[in-house]
C-alpha cells in the first residue's frame, strides 16, 4: 500500500526535482516482481543482508514466536532475503539534502504506521525553497 | 484514500478475525506483542534522524544495475523509503 501511494506521490516528488528509491532486504527477483505488478516509476533496491538498514539503525531480529508465525503464513524470510537471520527494518522514510544531511525522518516500530505522502514531499519542497 | 486509513481499513479487516484473512486471535496477540516489544526496545529512537548524515550508498535496482546515492544527490534532494517487502 505504502509503494503505491509513493506511485501516486511520485509526480510531485519529481516536479520538485528530487528523486525517490524504494529499499528492502528481499533480493533482486522479489524486488522486480513487486516494481512490475505495481508498474512502479521509481527503483525497487534490494538491500542485501540489510546493510544499508543497519547503518541507518533500522534493523530488528524476529523473536522466536513470531519467526513460527511468519513461516506458517509463508513468509519465508530466509528465502526472500538470501540470509537465515530472519531480520527485518522498521518502516523508515527519510529526505535527504544534497549534502548528504537528513532533513526528514519517520521510522515507526509499529509497522501499521506510515506517514502520509503529502508529509514527505513538503520536505523536498522546503528544500528547494531554500535553494539546497 | 489517505494511506494511513487504508492501513487502518485493513488491519481493522485483518484483526475482526474475518475472511479473507480469518486470523486467529492468538496470531493478532503475536503480532501486537511483537510490535510493542519493538516499541519498548527503544530502537527507532536510536535510528538515524533530522541533522545526522545519511550513509551513502550503491544498491542493485529490480533491473540488476547499480544505484549510486551520490549520483543521485547529485541531480536534487532524494526520499528514501525503507520496507519490508511484499509478500
Amino acid at each position: 500500500m505504502e509503494l503505491e501511494a509513493l506511485q501516486t506521490a511520485l509526480p510531485d516528488i519529481q516536479q520538485l526535482g528530487a528523486n525517490l528509491v524504494a529499499i528492502s532486504p528481499q533480493l533482486g527477483r522479489y524486488g522486480r516482481s513487486v516494481h512490475r505488478r505495481l508498474n512502479l516509476g521509481f527503483d525497487v533496491l534490494t538491500d542485501l543482508e540489510l546493510q544499508l538498514a543497519a547503518q541507518f539503525g533500522l534493523v530488528f531480529v524476529l523473536p522466536d514466536y513470531l519467526k513460527t508465525v511468519y513461516l506458517q503464513f509463508g513468509n519465508k524470510l530466509d528465502e526472500f532475503h538470501g540470509e537465515n537471520a530472519f531480520r527485518l527494518p522498521m518502516p523508515a522514510r527519510y529526505v535527504v539534502d544534497q549534502q548528504s544531511v537528513i532533513r526528514r525522518a519517520n521510522v515507526s516500530p509499529d509497522y501499521t504506521r506510515r506517514p502520509q505522502p503529502g508529509e514527505t514531499i513538503s520536505a523536498p519542497e522546503e528544500l528547494t525553497k531554500a535553494g539546497g | 484514500m489517505r494511506l494511513q486509513q487504508k492501513l487502518d481499513d485493513f488491519k481493522a479487516q485483518f484483526e475482526s478475525g474475518g475472511p479473507p484473512h480469518n486470523a486467529p486471535k492468538s496470531i493478532i496477540e503475536v503480532f501486537h506483542r511483537a510490535t510493542e516489544e519493538l516499541r519498548q526496545s527503544g530502537l527507532a529512537e536510536r535510528a538515524l534522524k533530522n541533522g545526522d548524515r545519511a550513509p551513502a550508498f550503491i544498491l542493485n535496482n529490480q533491473d540488476g544495475n547499480s544505484i549510486s546515492s551520490t549520483e543521485l544527490l547529485a541531480k536534487g534532494p532524494l526520499v528514501i523509503t525503507f520496507f519490508r517487502g511484499h509478500w
